[in-house]
Parts: structure tokens; C-alpha cells; sequence
């Protein structure tokens, strides 16, 4: 996946016939974090922090099934993914790479909790049958993650 | 936090900024975001740009304590706002909690 156009906010990215085939397996995981995984706090246990904790996941549930119809919508339009003779086009504008920054590091870190969240190195991670589609998804997302911070480095991406 | 990149210089920028004054009649709440091995340096200088309306010297400050003190005081607020910036940083499935100030 390379960047071949920043211009105005917009960004075209160019895909092989292979990474456009990854990114949609990858984005096709999401969303892998558990619901209600994520605490509102550590220490504060009252009555009224329970009721913020249910609003906080069903917000978090509402912004998953938004990206979840963002995705949707971004994988079925032939206008934003334009096949080419050597892969594909991938048009994107910078709201577009917040989402899929959010989605794509969902699959990372929702990969890294199925594999009883490690405290080590993606490389020291033992691969076997059923590690190795974890690990891949983590190594996957996390490279289209590095291409879409490094992308919005450049002139004219935002 | 995984490793993607190391600042060639850390800002000297550290003092946590209070955007609301201390009251005793309103107690504060701290945003903190803690270490994880998971996330990318430069994906949480991002987030924490985005989140906060940062420079990028700043997010990088704040992504180095936690990378190296394990957690950082990103803000001081109030409830709502605290329960607010938690879940923009949990959207980006950042590690981080609301905490009081006490």
C-alpha cells in the first residue's frame, strides 16, 4: 500500500491485487475487542461510576456499529476502492483514515486480547495453528495502521 | 507500547496543564493513559493529537510517560469532561480511565 497522491485533504493510495486482497480480509475481523472491555475507571466503584460505565459502553457500542456501516459502505463502492491493471486505487479523505485508524487498531488490539494479551513481541510469540491467524491480523492491521499515520505526515493530506 | 519511532529530542514541555482551576467545592478528575505493549508510539502521538487538539511536541511527551513511566495525566476536568476524553482515547482503543484527584 503506497501513497501516491495528497492533495486537499484527499488520499490515493496505491494497492497490488495481494494487499488490496489483505486489507479486506483484515477490515472483514472488525470488530474484534469484546464489548464493555474497556473500564471507566480503576479505583472509582459507586453506584453513579456503574451508570456511567453502561453509558460509556453503549457509546462505545453505537461508534463500533458506525464504523461497522462506514466500512460496509467504503468496501462496496467501486468509486473508492478503482480497480487498476496492476490492483487498485484506494481513495480516501482524512476523516476517512480517523475511522480506519479506529477499525484497524481494533482488529490489532482485539488479535492481541484472543491471544491472552502477551507482554511480549509480536516476533517472540509462539506460532502455531491457533496463535498464527492472531498474529498475522496483528501484523497485517498494524502495517496498514503505519501507512495511513505516515500518509497523513505528508503535504497536503490535511 | 510497541516501537514504531523514538523522538530525536524530548520538548521540555512535561508541566501538566491544568485547563480548569483546583476547587475544593469541585474535585477534579484526572484522564490518564496507561502503558500497554500493544498500541504504536506514533498511533498514540496521534490519537492524543487528535484527542486533545495538540501539538505533536506535546502528544510525544505524553507518549513517552507512558511508554516509559507506564502511565500519564493527560488532563484535569471535571466529570463530564473526564468521562469525555475517556471515551474518545477508548474509541481509539487506547488504555485509559478516568481517576479522582484526591
Amino acid at each position: 500500500m503506497k501513497l501516491i497522491q495528497a492533495e486537499k485533504g484527499k488520499l490515493v493510495f496505491h494497492l497490488g491485487k495481494r494487499e488490496e486482497h489483505l486489507l479486506r480480509a483484515v477490515l472483514r475481523h472488525y470488530p474484534l475487542i469484546p464489548a464493555a472491555h474497556q473500564p471507566l475507571s480503576k479505583s472509582i466503584k459507586t453506584t453513579a461510576n456503574k451508570a456511567d460505565q453502561r453509558l460509556l459502553d453503549e457509546a462505545l457500542a453505537e461508534q463500533r456499529k458506525d464504523n461497522q456501516r462506514l466500512l460496509e459502505k467504503l468496501l462496496n463502492d467501486p468509486q473508492r476502492f478503482k480497480e487498476t491493471e496492476a490492483g487498485c486505487r484506494l481513495t480516501l479523505s482524512g476523516a476517512d483514515v480517523e475511522w480506519l485508524l479506529q477499525v484497524l487498531n481494533d482488529v490489532r488490539i482485539g488479535s492481541w486480547i484472543a491471544l491472552g494479551s502477551p507482554d511480549k513481541d509480536l516476533g517472540e510469540l509462539e506460532w502455531n495453528e491457533e496463535t498464527a491467524p492472531q498474529i498475522l491480523a496483528m501484523e497485517m492491521s498494524g502495517n496498514f495502521q503505519m501507512t495511513l499515520l505516515e500518509a497523513l505526515q505528508r503535504p497536503g493530506a490535511t | 507500547m510497541a516501537q514504531t519511532a523514538t523522538p530525536e529530542a524530548v520538548p521540555d514541555i512535561g508541566q501538566e496543564e491544568e485547563t480548569r482551576p483546583r476547587s475544593g467545592l469541585e474535585p477534579g478528575f484526572l484522564v490518564i493513559c496507561w502503558n500497554d505493549p500493544v498500541n504504536f508510539m506514533d498511533y498514540v502521538t496521534h490519537v492524543f493529537q487528535i484527542v486533545f487538539a495538540w501539538p505533536r511536541q506535546k502528544a510525544e511527551f505524553h507518549m513517552l510517560q507512558v511508554h516509559n513511566q507506564g502511565k500519564s495525566v493527560l488532563a484535569r476536568e471535571s466529570m463530564e469532561k473526564a468521562e469525555h476524553y475517556v471515551h474518545q482515547l477508548q474509541k481509539y482503543s487506547l488504555h485509559a480511565t478516568m481517576e479522582r484527584d484526591e
